[in-house]
This record gives C-alpha cells, structure tokens and sequence, in this order.
C-alpha cells in the first residue's frame, strides 16, 4: 500500500509541491516560535546561568534577577556563616542612565562580577578578553548595541558616560542582548560599584559556592532566618526569573499563538490535499475493498500520505528554520534549535499531519465497498 | 460432478424502510457453477447490480440465503466475508477501477501484495496476467496511456492474477466499441475452466454467444434461464 500511496500522492506534481511548501512553512514557523521561546528562557536568566554557583543571595521581595535591591553592608558575613560555603561572590545588576554624545538618555544594565576560574564572565566575546575589564573603569558593551549606545568608529577605547562617571570600552561581546533589551554593560565589581554608587562591601547578590551541593538547602535555611534576605538555589532563581519574564509579560502566550495559528494553517493545507487525493482514488480503493483489503489496509492509504507530508515537509521546514536561526542573530533574537525544542517542534508537526489527515480516513472508512458496482 | 461455486436460496432485498420500502429482489434462486460463464441480463432497474453485490458479500440480503465457495456468508461477520473475497473472487468493473499514478504491472502487482503474495513473485504473476490478456508489451504503461479496451485487460489481468475460482463483472463491455467488447469477453471466455466460473451482469445480447447460461431477470425475479450460444458447438 506504500507504493500505491506515495505514488499517487506524486502523481499531481503541483498538489504535492504546494502541500509540501504548505508543511514546510507551517514547520519552520512552529520550530522558529518554539525556539523563540526557548530563546527568550534562556537569556531572561543568562546572568543567573553564566553567574552559576550554587545559592544565591538576595534581597527579601526579590522576584527576578533584574529587580534586585543592594544588600546592606554586612550582608556578606551572614551570607557566608555557614560553614559549607567555599567561596562567595559579589554581584551588580542595576540599571544606570547611559548620556549619549547628543546628551539624549539610554537605559543600560550594569553587570558586576567577580572573576572566577570556573565561570568565564562575560561569556562570550566578539573582541578583546575578560582580563581586559581587569583594569579599573573598563567595561565591555555587545556589538549588537554599539548603534544604540551611539559609539562611532572603533568600539574598543570609546568612552562611555554612565551616571557620573566616565568608562573606557576594553572588550565587545558576542551577541549577548538582555531580554529587558537595555545594553548590557559588563564590568569587574570594583568598576561596577562606581557606576552604580555602591558601597565598598555592597552588592546586589551574594552568589554563594558550596563545598558540597547537598548542604544547599541547609544554608538556604540559615540565611532565610535574616529578616531582609534570602536565599535560593539557583536553580529556583532561574526558574523564577524564566517565568516571571516570559510568562509574566505575554511573550509565551504571543509566541504560543503564533505558532498554533502555524499549525492551523499547515493542518488545513495538508487537509485540504489528503482530502482532494482520497476523493480522486475513491473507486480506486473501494476496488480496494472489494478486493479483500482490510480497513486497516484502506487507511493506510491516507496515512502513508500523511506521513509522506509530515516527514518531507517536516524535515524541509526544519532546514529552513536554521536558515531563520542564523539570520535571526543579526537582529539580536536568539532562537534555540536544542534537542527538546526540535522534539516539541517535530510532535507538533506530526500531530499536525494525523489531525490533516482525519477527515480523509473517515471518508476511507465510510466508504462501502458495494459501491465498486455502482 | 461440477462444483458450485456460488448459490442463492430465495434471495430478498428491499431497500429504505416502511412506507419508502422498496422491494428490489422478490426470492432469487441460482448458481454458478465451475467451467461455466453465466449472464445476467434484465432491464435496468432490475435488480442485476443488486444481486451481484449481494452474492459477491458486498451488501447483505434482507432475507434468504448465499453460499460462496463453501462458505455460507449471509451468516459470517464482515471480516470473514472479507476473507471469503480475498481468498476466492476477482472483480471487473465497467468503470476498471485502475490506480492512475501506477503502472499496469503496479496496479495488478500491488493488488496481489495486499493478498499476501511477496513483492517479487506479485510481480512475476502480474507481468505474466498481462501477457495472458495480450498486454505482454505495455507493462510500464499507465493507465492514462491504455486505450479502453486495453484498460479493461489489465482490470481484467488483475482480477485473475490472484488466481480467483469465480470471476464477477458489472456491465464490462458498456464503454467498448463492439469489436474491443467482443475481444474482451474472448479473454475471458478462454479463463473459464473446470476450476472457474464467471458471472457477468450485462445488457449486451451481442455478448450471448459466450455464455454457458443467461439468467434473465425482471423486476426483481428470475423471468427465464436460457442456454447461451457457447453450448451449441458442444451440443453438435
Ligand atoms: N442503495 C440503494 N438504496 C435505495 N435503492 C437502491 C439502492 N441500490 C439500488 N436501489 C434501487 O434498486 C433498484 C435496482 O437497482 P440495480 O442497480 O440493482 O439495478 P440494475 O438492474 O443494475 O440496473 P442497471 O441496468 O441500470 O444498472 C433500482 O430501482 C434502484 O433505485
Ligand atoms: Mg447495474
């Protein structure tokens, strides 16, 4: 029945190229809003990731990484009590008023860090070397946003005016762009501090690395017992801050139903042709019937067909959605073709062929073989 | 002693229900045996292409019994009957019935797969079904490419090619000039055999000449049986 069925569906070239290109969008458009969406996950909480550590600290009332508050001075020393915690580490992540050579105002968010062997910060660079923030009042802005900051000419040596400092860019990163897409400006924790008039021992998280991952839920407790802080694995703060950004601001609804209308348009397409080839051949598989094949048989007609579709244009509409990916980078959105992302992207196309192809199997089941002779 | 291949025992059939009942078989009796071509002929609206159906196991009697090749189908559940058709009957339509995408070697190979027969040997029996109908040459031909008569040879090669003991067929010569009619109802006269029978539905009278029996009927009942003109020679 394969042959009979591939071979049909082949033979009106024109239905098989227009239901193909028709999967094929609908593909491209669910894997390209599925990794949207698994894109915007990841950069809400890019900080938290590429931060790491075990246990971050933070100010009570705190919902997302990027609405924190500065901790008081001597928060270090609960922070660090226990006595599983190995190392601690400071954190700025404050938004700062940058003054553009035309003296018009651009929001930036300033990212402290500490340096640190295990966690390369910023984590990915067009030019230049995290060491280059080493030296004091140098930062590192994207590449993305040196139009928006406004630098002319070469970025590396441009000078920035943040608050009431002035700093020099040392580094460009790669593409790194915030979801809240303010400019990112990265800088060592002393650097930091300056630019958002903080204090010499404070920061706006304590990111805590333990001895032993067990005893996370133990430091966790201890310093929750500080009316003004808390603490949480990181794990839980990144969760928080995916979900306060994405679902929280609509974003995954949008992207939802961008991608549901994709799968509506590719299940009527695909209708549409099961449906006009089922209706071509029905005295052909009444014959069929009549003959002695099984209803089983007779379905696998349509559902070959379906499959056909499903894979061909499935797998079409997967090229074409790492086309979109890499021309998508240029304009600062990141869409994650991950293993989960094309395995929600192909269920989802395939469910969109078997519920095309319904219509067409009960046209199938409902039909009499008696009516060979009519 | 001859077998019989299919036997009705006063066949009923009415269609719709209460006051749009329509009685269309009124008690029909008969058989086919094997070694014989049987016709059936009768005004339209007679209630041929009912009949066959219901002997064929493609429709149910409302009343009365069918017994095909030793099966008493009017009693079996559909899937049985379907086996029943797999097994014993090949089909012929005026309409043949062919997959246009496929090739004639294709359509009636494919047919012997879904019977269960491996690819290789479908393809074996196909091309030499088609070199029994005189189509030895068109084998890679689609249907789009087949004039009519040579259409109904290869639906013809493709109801023989699963080797079936009765062949049934609807008015298959209605859309054959007389000549090609003739030529296809000689490819089927030479199948019938000590193990084949064949029934066929037909208005053509020029088509007599090939039959063993014509069963005539009229309004819903068998109005006469007569001997066709392939027993003349044999009664001499
Ligand atoms: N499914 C059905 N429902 C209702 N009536 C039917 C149905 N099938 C056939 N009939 C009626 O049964 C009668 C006999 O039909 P049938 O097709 O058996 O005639 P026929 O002898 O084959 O005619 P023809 O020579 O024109 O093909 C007709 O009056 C037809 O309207
Ligand atoms: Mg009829």
């Amino acid at each position: 029945m394969l042959r009979i069925a591939l071979l049909s569906l082949a033979h009106d070239r024109g239905k098989l190229v227009a239901s193909l290109a028709g999967v094929a969008f609908a593909a491209t458009l669910v894997f390209a809003q599925v990794g949207l969406y698994a894109g915007f996950l990841q950069s809400s909480s890019a900080v938290i990731r590429h931060v790491g550590g075990d246990v971050w600290v933070m100010a009570r009332g705190t919902a997302v990484v990027d609405n924190g508050e500065r901790l008081s001075a001597g928060s270090r020393e609960i922070a660090s009590a226990h006595s599983c915690v190995e190392r601690v580490r400071g954190v700025v992540l404050s938004f700062q008023a940058l003054r553009k050579p035309n003296g018009s105002l651009e929001a930036v968010q300033i990212v402290g860090f500490e340096p640190s062997p295990r966690y390369v910060l910023p984590w990915a660079m067009a030019r230049g070397l995290p060491q280059d923030l080493h030296a004091p009042m140098r930062v590192a802005v994207d590449r993305l946003d040196v139009d928006k900051l406004a630098i002319e000419g070469d970025p590396i040596g441009a000078e920035l005016g943040i608050g009431r400092e002035s700093v020099r860019v040392a580094a460009v990163t790669d593409g790194i762009r915030a979801f809240t897409l303010a400019p990112y400006v990265f800088a060592e924790l002393d650097t930091a501090r300056r630019l958002t008039m903080l204090g010499a021992d404070q920061v706006y998280y304590w990111v805590l690395d333990l001895a032993r991952p067990e005893c996370a839920s133990d430091v966790i407790a201890s310093v929750g017992r500080h009316p003004d802080l808390v603490a949480r694995s990181t794990d839980e703060f990144r969760t928080m801050t995916e979900e306060y950004w994405v679902a929280g601001s609509g974003a995954g609804t949008a992207l939802g139903f961008s991608a549901l209308l994709g799968l509506v348009v590719g299940v009527v397409i695909v209708g549409q042709t099961l449906y006009a080839v089922t209706k071509e051949h029905l005295k052909e598989l009444a014959t069929l019937k009549a003959i002695g094949a099984s209803p089983v048989e007779i379905v696998s007609f349509v559902a070959w067909q379906a499959a056909l579709l499903a894979f061909v244009g499935g797998g079409l509409g997967l090229v074409m959605a790492f086309g979109v990916r890499n021309w998508a980078v240029d304009y600062g959105l990141t869409i994650v073709l991950s293993g989960p992302v094309l395995g929600v992207g192909c269920t989802a196309v395939l469910a969109m062929c078997a519920l095309a192809s319904l219509w067409s199997v009960r046209a199938v089941l409902a039909l009499e073989a008696a009516e060979v002779f009519r | 002693m001859t077998r019989v291949l299919v036997r009705s025992e006063a066949l009923e059939k009415t269609f719709g229900e209460g006051e749009l009942a329509t009685p269309v078989l009124r008690g029909i009796s008969m058989d086919v045996s094997a070694g014989e071509l049987v016709l059936l002929m009768g005004p339209s609206g007679s209630g041929k292409t009912t009949l066959i159906s219901i002997l064929a196991g493609l429709l149910r009697p409302t009343a009365g019994q069918v017994e095909l090749c030793g099966t008493r189908i009017s009693e079996q559940r559909e899937a049985d009957v379907t086996r029943v058709r797999r097994r014993h009957l090949g089909f012929v339509f005026q309409s043949y019935n062919l997959f246009p995408a496929l090739t004639a070697l294709d359509n009636i190979a494919e047919v012997l797969k879904l019977k269960g027969v491996p690819a290789r040997e479908a393809k074996e029996r196909a091309s030499r079904a088609l070199a029994d109908v005189g189509l030895g040459a068109r084998l890679h031909h689609r249907p789009g490419e087949l004039s009519g008569g040579q259409k109904q040879r290869v639906a013809i090669a493709r109801a023989l090619a699963g080797d079936p003991a009765l062949v049934m067929g609807d008015e298959v010569t209605a859309a054959l000039d007389t000549q090609t009619a003739l030529h296809v109802l000689e490819i089927l006269r030479q199948q019938v055999s000590s193990e084949r029978g064949i029934l066929l539905v037909t208005h053509d009278r020029r088509l007599e000449q090939f039959a063993d029996r014509v069963i005539e009927i009229e309004d819903g009942r068998i109005s006469r049986i007569v001997s066709g003109g392939a027993n003349a020679g044999e009664a001499a």
